[in-house]
């Protein structure tokens, strides 16, 4: 009885833990803060592995951007596949900065390469 | 922490589904719910019943078809679970509802094996009476089983918020 009565504290200290953890977005934008637009060099290509489409885009100050796409399927309806944009070129992403402002990550809607546009996301409202 | 995870990502399961389509972590996904379902299902009715609900049904008769369902959604949400962290593993590197749910599965396994050793829950299997006490101990072994399996399924619903 001793082992369950101390597995019993073990939860109700994670249960605790649990509840005092801050909501934070991955899904949804509710995380996210600011539209914002980078120009730059991609410097890693678009991977759509794991949940969501990832790239890098280096911008004019050397910066890199995370930058976070849709679900991969999604992504790839968009007409983005990983060999759409060779690294190397100049894209622009538009969307929403994560609201922590030590990162550099970007969920984005629009990608554009050359004169093509891809949609990930529709516009933001009003 | 974050060696082990890179060594999971840069494993051949994991560059093998991160070549596998953009459906592959979907799927991957799907089969992972499919687990949890069976799991939880099932482990919610026997604590449900060890914590004293459905009476009409003997701990022995719900037992049976729950004890090895749970069995096999633990090993299916187990394998897609650890096929899943290999895909981008070094992103849940600091991810704390990762590392709450994890040892969390270890306290569940552990109490699986607590409780395999009362003879309350010999008793209850064998069709026994059981004696006041022993229908407290499993009331209480299957209330921690319910709030460890709590604990385990919403960590891993949050990890993705994160």
């Amino acid at each position: 009885m001793r082992s369950l009565s101390r597995a019993a504290a073990v939860i109700v200290v994670q249960l605790t833990l649990l509840a005092a953890m801050p909501a934070a977005g991955h899904h949804g934008w509710s995380g996210n803060a600011g539209e914002i637009s980078v120009t730059g060099e991609l410097v890693t290509a678009l991977s759509l592995a794991g949940p969501h489409g990832t790239m890098q885009v280096r911008d004019a100050e050397g910066r890199v951007w995370d930058i976070t796409l849709a679900p991969a399927p999604r992504t790839h309806r968009a007409g983005l596949r990983e060999d759409t944009i060779p690294t190397g070129a100049q894209v622009t992403v538009e969307g929403e900065r994560n609201a922590d402002a030590a990162r550099h990550e970007i969920k984005v809607r629009r990608v554009t390469h050359g004169d093509r546009h891809y949609d990930v996301y529709p516009p933001p409202r009003g | 922490m974050y060696e082990l995870l890179v060594w999971l990502e840069e494993s051949m399961v994991g560059g093998a589904l991160r070549g596998a389509g953009v459906w592959a972590y979907g799927w991957l996904n799907l089969v992972h719910i499919l687990g949890i379902a069976t799991l939880f299902g099932s482990v919610l009715v026997l604590d449900l019943r060890l914590l004293g609900l459905f009476r009409d049904s003997s701990i022995e008769a719900i037992a049976r078809p729950t004890v090895p369902l749970a069995a096999l959604g633990f090993a299916v949400a187990a394998t897609s679970g650890a096929a899943m962290i290999t895909v981008n593993a070094s992103e849940y590197a600091g991810n704390p509802y990762l590392y709450v749910k994890l040892p969390a599965i270890l306290v569940g396994l552990l109490n699986v094996v607590v409780v395999q050793r009362l003879a309350a829950w010999r008793h209850a299997l064998a069709g026994a009476p059981l004696e006041p006490g022993e229908r407290r101990a499993l009331a209480f072994a299957g209330g921690c089983s319910l709030l460890i399996w709590l604990t385990v399924v919403g960590c891993g619903r949050m990890i993705g918020y994160w």
